[in-house]
């Protein structure tokens, strides 16, 4: 028929690298800052051994997952959900979705309140995620964008910031 | 007015309003292809004489094939479970539902297993979990109110496995709510008076949190002015008809509002108060609305400024100067929970220490609070706060809720940090 | 003494649309097709949609989605059944399963066509004309309103090849309003649609069937009317402003479908008819003088619909019985306004639309057969003071 014709999706597939090594870069952080914060470990101690979260772009990815294991440590566990077992799944409902939050457009309690994202496991644990990230966001961020990033920027010592700052970032950069 | 960055809005609810409005019940369910309900109700409501009102306004166009009235006070998976059973058998193919939040939740939760098939809830817990529309469903609320006849919320507890669970969808939306003013003319004056400031909490903080958009905000206010103007007429005179049915129009336009733009730091605490103390909702949403206007001040000073209008009127509005209007609103506020108690003959706690239960022991004991504030930090309402909160902002919100002593937002600069301000929209 | 917020001793309020507004609000319509079930969108334009790019604004939209979407851009200014049987072939062999309407007028009128054809069958379509004849619930439909769209696009009614049709189930189950598509076209379009949305949310918020809940959308459309309109006549590049009349035309659509329509409504659609001019313009022309009309017959309402003109600080600091006559002359000063800004394109009184005395009858005569609630003597005097400028 004249006028129609049928479109298959097409592709972001720039916006979704950037996605994917933001996502990488802050699960690998949030690894480095369970180790070194004691708030953060604090927050990974109160949930049960073996517990996993993802944060997702729908339909396809990136995700980022993270995990506690038996023993409690806090690993990256990579950016595949096949074959695990995920507790709590943070899904953003669509890449631009994605892209305001990692360019700090939207900070992640703002895009919870315009609907970009949702939330598929126990709410409480949520919370636990959300307070998690605002301190790997305070780590890894120059206070001009953190401030950007969370509700509230903290009042941290000299020691815990910078301190802190240089060891989450050689432990995100060398993984361990 | 502030355009949101982004915003969604839906109600999807048929609302019908008025003094005989349950009349419309039978038509109502032939349009949506029903006529054999199942009235969910609790022994309350029953004992109120309102089931009798009901029946007797619909049974001549619909055929009522069970009335159940063991929903507990608070929502309960086996009675969801079983109720479910009672509806199979009796060939039912709809629900009405009459009574407060508890029995709302319930007959949604019913629904859910009837419309599915489902024998595990579970499955259909957490956000979207369901695909496609319900068995018909009519809410009749019996209090002015908690609005759950226009929220897409349902959480019921399975006291077995001491969980939780919270299931948000469209789907669970009634198909109708029926406002009619026969369901609230007996209320007792201590109901009337923490369901009103439940529907004010709804309202103020939709209007006041993140999650605000320029619809909500309108329900927001119409509903804020119709509680100021009766709430405390129907107190003073329960059998006002007009009175009674523009407190549950105020409280319907609430649901929507904060069905729509979520609620704060008040309903965090309130909740967590609830879980650990067993203080009824709306009790600690009274207490707390004040505070949570408080601790706010800093980041929404401004649009609780503008609460003025529909809380007190223009003339004092007009005269009151601008800087001055966000602490006159608490302190409005503060005076309708001091009318209330006065009202209540002290039954309307005023703070925290001075809820009793019907033996007259305090319900909320201070060796309490750090379990009430540890409990906040898992409510997800936060999320929608304009400020954050720790455990220490949680706890000394309390303590000054218990012993009835105002914030001082000005001595609140020291916890927020100043330059962190974050627009609201 | 204060005066007390009105509750009518008996209303109904139905409103199943959801609304989504603003930025990048287009990517999220996959989700909301999930939501309702639905996996495979035909997506319907004018010829003009794909002319402006709004049509590649929504394929970009969909990119990432996983989604294919059929794109129909032919609809012509008159569709005729025949349009709807093709595209109803094309729904049920391709096997679409939702469909998303891009603009107002003929589009969304084949869009709600072509909604009861697959939901049941195209025969269906002439026995829904009329009211209330369509009995349950339809598929999927989601409307993307431009500027040059009223709001009529998202209310219960419909019309066409020479039908009206209304029920509540017509209504869309998502409106998605986008910045991108919300640019206006030209001015006097603008001003036309904003002013017919005007007049359908000030006629619900004054009218017998106020209700508190259609009043929640009349009231905020009024408001967002009256802070953007001669702003984005100014300056068609103001991005929020255009977004924001555009929340207000579906805003004011939700309202009227609950709230019959007014003098304003029924005298300036056959206005338009007569005159060959944008129908709303012919509302906002009218609209000041038939409050006034009704300002001088008790018009009990109107003080309060100051408080959308005007907001809370000047309503609160005019006097209760000036606030009926300062309303309405902020709708005089709108019109004056409006025709400032444009340099006299859009006109403000009969005069400058050039249209003569004659018709005045003609039209008089034509309104009351359509059930104006005014008489023949008091719509003549109307549209002659809407003419002169009193």
């Amino acid at each position: 028929m004249k006028n129609f014709r049928e479109v298959a999706a097409g592709k972001k597939l720039l916006k979704k690298d950037y996605v994917a090594i933001m996502m990488w870069f802050m699960g690998k952080a949030i690894q480095a800052a369970a180790a070194v914060d004691r708030a953060a470990k604090k927050e990974f101690v109160d949930m049960p051994d073996n517990f996993t979260f993802a944060l997702s772009v729908m339909p396809n990815g990136p995700h980022m997952i993270v995990g506690k294991d038996q023993r409690g440590f806090v690993r990256y566990r990579g950016w595949d959900p096949e074959g695990k077992r995920i507790d709590l799944k943070m899904k953003i409902k669509n890449i631009e979705a994605a892209m305001l939050i990692f360019t700090f457009q939207e900070s992640t309690a703002l895009a919870t309140a315009r609907d970009r994202l949702i939330v598929d496991g126990e709410v409480a644990y949520a919370c636990a995620v959300v307070r998690i990230l605002d301190i790997v966001e305070v780590y890894l961020l120059p206070k001009i964008i953190a401030k950007l990033a969370v509700k509230r920027y903290p009042g941290w010592s000299f020691r815990r910031k910078y301190l802190g700052r240089v060891l989450v970032y050689v432990r995100t950069i060398f993984g361990f | 007015m502030d355009m949101p960055g982004y915003y969604e809005f839906c109600c999807r609810v048929k609302i019908i309003s008025g003094h005989d409005a349950m009349e419309k019940i039978p038509d109502t369910l032939a349009q949506l292809n029903a006529g054999r309900p199942m009235i969910v109700t609790d022994k309350g409501v029953v004992g109120a004489g309102l089931i009798d009102i009901v029946v007797n306004a619909i049974s001549d166009g619909v055929n009522i094939r069970a009335i159940a009235d063991d929903v507990p006070s608070d929502s309960d998976l086996r009675i969801v479970n079983s109720l479910a059973r009672l509806y199979r058998e009796k060939g039912c193919d709809s629900l009405i539902a009459i009574g407060g939040g508890s029995v709302m939740d319930t007959a949604k939760g019913i629904n859910i297993v009837v419309s599915e098939e489902a024998d595990d809830l579970m499955k259909f817990s957490g956000a979207n979990a369901l695909k496609r529309a319900l068995r018909p469903l009519i809410a009749i609320p019996t209090t002015a109110g908690t609005g759950s006849e226009v929220t897409l919320v349902a959480v019921i507890k399975d006291h077995e496995k001491h969980l939780k669970m919270a299931f948000v969808s469209n789907f669970l939306l009634p198909d109708v709510a029926v406002v009619d003013s026969r369901m609230t003319l007996t209320l007792p004056p201590a109901i009337t008076a923490a369901t009103g400031m439940d529907a004010l909490s709804h309202a103020v903080e939709a209007y006041t949190c993140l999650s605000k958009n320029p619809l909500s905000d309108a329900h927001a206010l119409a509903a804020i002015r119709l509680i100021s103007d009766n709430l405390l007429k129907v107190m003073v005179n329960p059998g006002d008809k007009k009175g009674r049915l523009c407190m549950s129009s105020a409280a319907t336009l609430a649901g929507i509002a904060f069905g729509n733009s979520m609620v704060g730091m008040v309903h965090t605490l309130g909740h967590s108060v609830g879980s650990v103390c067993g203080v009824p909702h709306g009790a600690c949403m009274a207490i707390l609305l004040p505070y949570g206007l408080e601790y706010n001040m800093h980041k929404n000073g401004h649009l609780t400024a503008e609460l003025l209008f529909p809380l007190a009127g223009p003339e004092v509005y007009a005269g009151t100067p601008n800087e001055e209007r966000a602490e006159k609103v608490i302190a409005l506020i503060r005076r309708m929970n001091q009318d209330l108690y006065e009202a209540t003959g002290g039954r309307h706690a005023r703070f925290f220490k001075e809820v009793l239960d019907r033996e007259g022991k305090e319900m909320v004991a201070k060796e309490k609070l750090p379990d009430i504030a540890k409990t906040a930090l898992s409510d997800g309402s936060i999320f929608y706060n304009p400020e954050d909160l720790d455990y220490n902002d949680f706890l000394m919100v309390l303590e000054v809720a218990w012993e009835g002593t105002p914030l001082n937002p000005r001595s609140l600069s020291s916890i927020h940090s100043p330059s962190s301000i974050i627009r609201t929209t | 003494m204060r005066l007390l917020m009105y509750l009518p001793e008996h209303y109904e309020f139905f409103c199943p649309v959801k609304i989504n507004s603003g930025n990048r609000a287009l990517e999220q319509i996959p989700c909301e097709l999930d939501a309702l079930n639905a996996r495979k969108p035909l997506v319907i334009a004018g010829k003009d949609a794909g002319e402006r790019g709004l049509v590649d604004v929504i394929i970009d939209a969909f990119k990432d989605s996983g989604i294919a979407i059929g794109i129909f851009d032919g609809v012509p200014a008159a569709p005729d059944l025949k349009l709807i049987k093709e595209l109803f072939n094309i729904y049920r062999d391709r096997g679409y399963d939702a469909v998303i309407a891009v603009g107002g007028g003929p589009v969304a009128d084949t869009a709600k066509m072509l909604n009861i054809a697959v939901s049941g069958k195209p025969e269906d379509i002439e026995g829904c004309a009329g009211e209330n004849l369509i009995k349950r619930p339809l598929r999927p439909l989601i409307i993307v309103p431009t500027l040059a769209g009223t709001g009529y696009e998202v209310s219960k009614y419909a019309f066409f090849d020479g039908r009206s049709y209304e029920s509540h189930f017509l209504m869309p189950h998502l409106a998605v309003i986008d910045p991108r598509m919300t640019i206006p076209e030209d001015a006097v379009t603008t001003a036309a649609t904003s002013l017919a949305a005007l007049s359908h949310a000030v006629e619900a918020y004054t009218g017998s069937g106020k209700n508190p809940l259609a009043d929640a959308y009349a009231y905020t459309a009024i408001q967002l009317i009256m802070e953007h309109l001669v702003n984005v006549i100014r300056n068609q590049r103001d991005r929020n402003g255009s977004l924001s009349l555009a929340n207000a035309h579906a805003m004011a659509a939700c309202a009227f479908s609950n709230v019959a329509p007014g003098v304003a409504h029924k005298l300036g659609k056959v206005m338009g008819d007569v005159c060959h001019l944008h129908p709303g313009l012919c509302m906002g022309m009218l609209l000041p003088h038939i409050l006034e009309k009704q300002m001088s017959e008790g018009g009990y309402h109107i003080p309060d619909l100051l408080l959308p003109l005007a907001g809370f600080e000047a309503y609160a600091s005019t006097a209760e019985n000036l606030r009926a006559r300062k309303a309405v002359d902020i709708l005089h000063d709108l019109l004056k306004d409006l025709s400032a800004v444009s340099g006299g394109v859009i006109p403000r009184l009969w005069k400058d639309a050039q249209v003569s005395e004659d018709t005045l009858q003609d039209i008089a005569q034509k309104a009351v057969g359509v059930g104006a609630s005014f008489d023949m003597d008091g719509c003549v005097k109307i549209v002659r003071q809407a003419r002169e400028g009193r």
